[in-house]
């Protein structure tokens, strides 16, 4: 009998949507050999199975096990080049996703892998800023602030030791996009902090990983381990220390000065800045901390040249940007576009509309910290400055859908509590102000409200949005007022007295 | 603590002390001793501040900072039910009441203690397959509250 090559992803959402059952069920039929991949990101999809073709690949969607005949005997199927969600995508970082295998160097390699490296090292350190500088390209984990201009800083200070730390805190709800990079193409990011140390002479990296990434973990010691083999953890004359650091569950941890403290193993407490961690972060070091995604995006630039980057997107944001689809989404999943097109479009042509049953009520950009969308403001286009000017923030491209069975006020309750339970406690208007706003917005839940209730919660954000230390603090009042403002009906109903 | 596990504690311990240069790391090392006990026992801190050579309330102060360090031991099954925003938005709510009701209806009050933990967790990065329950590491998705029975099922 022949055996069929076929693919299964073996990311960690594929498999809690069914890939294991599909493996597991299969082990051992000599029809098929199974090649575990990454995740195309097309979650909706999944679990989907494909095999090779004279003319590409051809995917099953939503494969059960008893589905194994019809993919052997290639009936049906869909060529993966014509699913809509694919096709109107522009991958760049997420290109090798779907096709390889996460853990094979020779496959990162045989797709154009490591050639970001090469061209860094044939540069002097400061080419590679330049490079950077050319390209325009802005960090991806919520901050936005210009990548070399960081690492410009941290390559003029003068330091026996630096470090390039990853952070992989990924902790925004509704983000995913770090999680499947680790997961699925771990040399990448591997390679992006390889060209960060090069240009900046750094000796150490950590990935600093949060705990509810095992699997993200694992697949990132295994990668480090190969390239150490292969003598890629080599810079020049020195060798590239490297390892993965796991968090414990913090979402402030994510903030830079609190990732370093918990790194050095102490309580994730934010610092006030200056210094900035570029000049003296990790053991009072010059210090790169930058999102995976970031890092994940430098090996093209490198390849391709800054000017490649910069003519994609927009003014202001350059580049492409990996949205992650949410909530009440009827097609949930990965998204890599230049920015510029709108909120609505993405949601449209991307996410499909609205979930089988369910009408639309707002959208949430940007994570827990992000403001809501009502249906009137969707035209606004996804780059960083427009959400600046609209008081938004596009943080790490979550994109989370409610429905109309969304209770705002219960919502608002729900984004007040999570930044009380997560405030480091650093700072007055966070630690205090995020438990005075939960405690308002019980009491309007519970009908014990008053008109006076919401102009104290009014108030209470705009105190934490100007004082706090960090944007938890200052962030934590956008998704709750923003929720007032576009729904305000349901909190006068509870707030009557 | 049992000698054994006594035994585990000093083990993992002798692992995370640091050779100078290096900074002893206290939640390196917490996590270590989570690992391999289950949990970090509050009475062990004293022993933990000794070897790295911190003082017991550094110890204790990261112990009660991180969430994800437990100090009582977890059921013999550990559920966590995410409450991240997607799955907020998909009802992952229903489907955590669901589960309480089935350990507490179906395992019973006395031994829900000893098989199964059932905690909320932040976002689990699993959003596009939401709603997420993780059961000892593996994470399950697009749960709705009908299929909790037969998920639980080969738990017991």
């Amino acid at each position: 009998m022949k055996t069929v090559r076929c693919y299964l992803a073996n990311d960690t959402s594929s498999r809690a949507a069914g890939a294991e059952r599909l493996a597991d069920a299969w082990s051992g039929r000599p029809e098929i050999q199974l090649i575990r991949t990454s995740s195309r990101g097309a979650f909706f999809l999944e679990p989907m199975v494909e095999r090779d073709t004279p003319s590409g690949r051809k995917a099953w969607f939503n494969v059960a096990p008893d589905d194994l005949p019809r993919i052997v005997a290639g009936v049906g199927g869909t060529p993966v080049a014509e699913i809509p969600f694919l096709q109107q995508q522009t991958r760049f970082t997420f290109a090798n996703f779907g096709i390889t295998e996460p853990l094979a160097l020779d496959e990162y390699q045989t797709r154009g892998g490591l050639k970001g490296l090469a061209a860094a090292r044939s540069l002097p350190p400061e080419a590679i800023v330049e490079e950077l500088r050319i390209s325009r390209l802005r960090g991806r984990g919520g901050a936005a602030f210009p990548v070399w201009k960081k690492w410009q800083v941290a390559q003029q200070t003068e330091s026996e030791q630096k470090y390039v730390v990853a952070n992989a805190d990924e902790g925004d709800a509704g983000t995913y996009c770090d999680r499947m990079i680790m997961e699925g193409d771990p040399f990448r990011l591997i390679e992006g902090m390889l060209i960060c140390a090069r240009a900046i002479g750094a000796t150490r990296g950590y990935i600093y990983c949060r705990y509810e990434y095992p699997a993200a973990a694992r697949a990132m010691r295994f990668a480090i381990q190969k390239a150490r083999e292969a003598d890629l953890l080599d810079c020049d004359d020195y060798p590239f220390d490297l390892e993965v650091a796991v968090g414990a569950g913090s979402y402030v941890c994510g903030e830079e000065t609190a990732l370093l403290e918990s790194l050095e193993g102490r309580r994730g407490v934010v610092l006030a800045k200056p210094p900035y961690p570029a000049e003296s972060g990790l053991y009072g070091n010059p210090t790169i901390v930058s999102n995976v995604l970031t890092f994940a995006t430098i090996p093209n630039i490198l390849v391709r040249g800054g000017a490649w980057h910069a003519s994609l997107g927009t003014e202001g944001s350059r580049g492409t940007m990996a949205l992650q689809l949410g909530g009440r989404v009827k097609q949930p999943g990965l998204v890599e576009i230049p920015f510029g097109l709108t909120l609505r479009d993405v949601l449209d042509r991307f996410g499909g509309g609205m979930a089988p049953g369910s009408r639309f009520k707002a959208v949430q950009v940007g994570g827990p910290l992000g403001s809501l969308f009502p249906d009137s403001q969707l035209d606004i286009p996804i780059c960083y400055d427009t959400f600046a000017e609209a008081g938004a923030i596009l943080g790490h491209g979550g994109i989370v859908v409610y429905d109309d069975q969304t209770n705002m006020v219960e919502l608002a309750r729900h984004f007040m509590a999570f930044t009380a339970d997560e405030s480091c406690g650093k700072c007055t208007p966070c630690r205090i102000g995020s438990v005075r706003g939960r405690e308002i917005l019980d009491r309007i839940q519970a009908g014990e409200g008053t008109a006076e209730s919401l102009n104290l919660l009014r108030d209470l954000g705009e105190t934490m949005k100007a004082t706090s230390l960090c944007a938890l603090g200052g962030r934590a009042p956008y998704p709750v007022l923003t929720a007032i403002e576009h729904f305000p009906d349901e909190f006068r109903v509870r707030a009557q007295g | 603590m049992t000698t054994w596990l006594g035994l585990r504690l000093a083990e993992t311990l002798e692992t995370c002390r640091s050779v100078p240069p290096e900074n002893p790391n206290i939640l390196k090392t917490l996590l270590a001793i989570q690992s391999t006990l289950g949990h970090v026992p509050a009475n062990v801190i004293p022993q933990i501040a000794q070897v790295l050579g911190v003082t017991d309330a550094q110890v204790a102060g990261v112990l009660s900072y991180y969430s994800d360090l437990r100090t009582q031991s977890p059921g013999r099954h550990l559920i966590r039910v995410c409450t991240g925003e997607s799955c907020t938005a998909n009802h992952g709510g229903l489907v955590l009441r669901a589960i309480q009701d089935y350990v507490r209806d179906v395992v019973g009050d006395r031994a829900q203690a000893e098989r199964f933990t059932v905690e909320r967790m932040s976002c689990a990065g699993n959003c596009a397959v939401s709603p997420t329950v993780m059961i000892d590491g593996d994470f399950c998705g697009r749960v709705i509250p009908s299929d909790v029975p037969s998920l639980l099922e080969r738990y017991r």
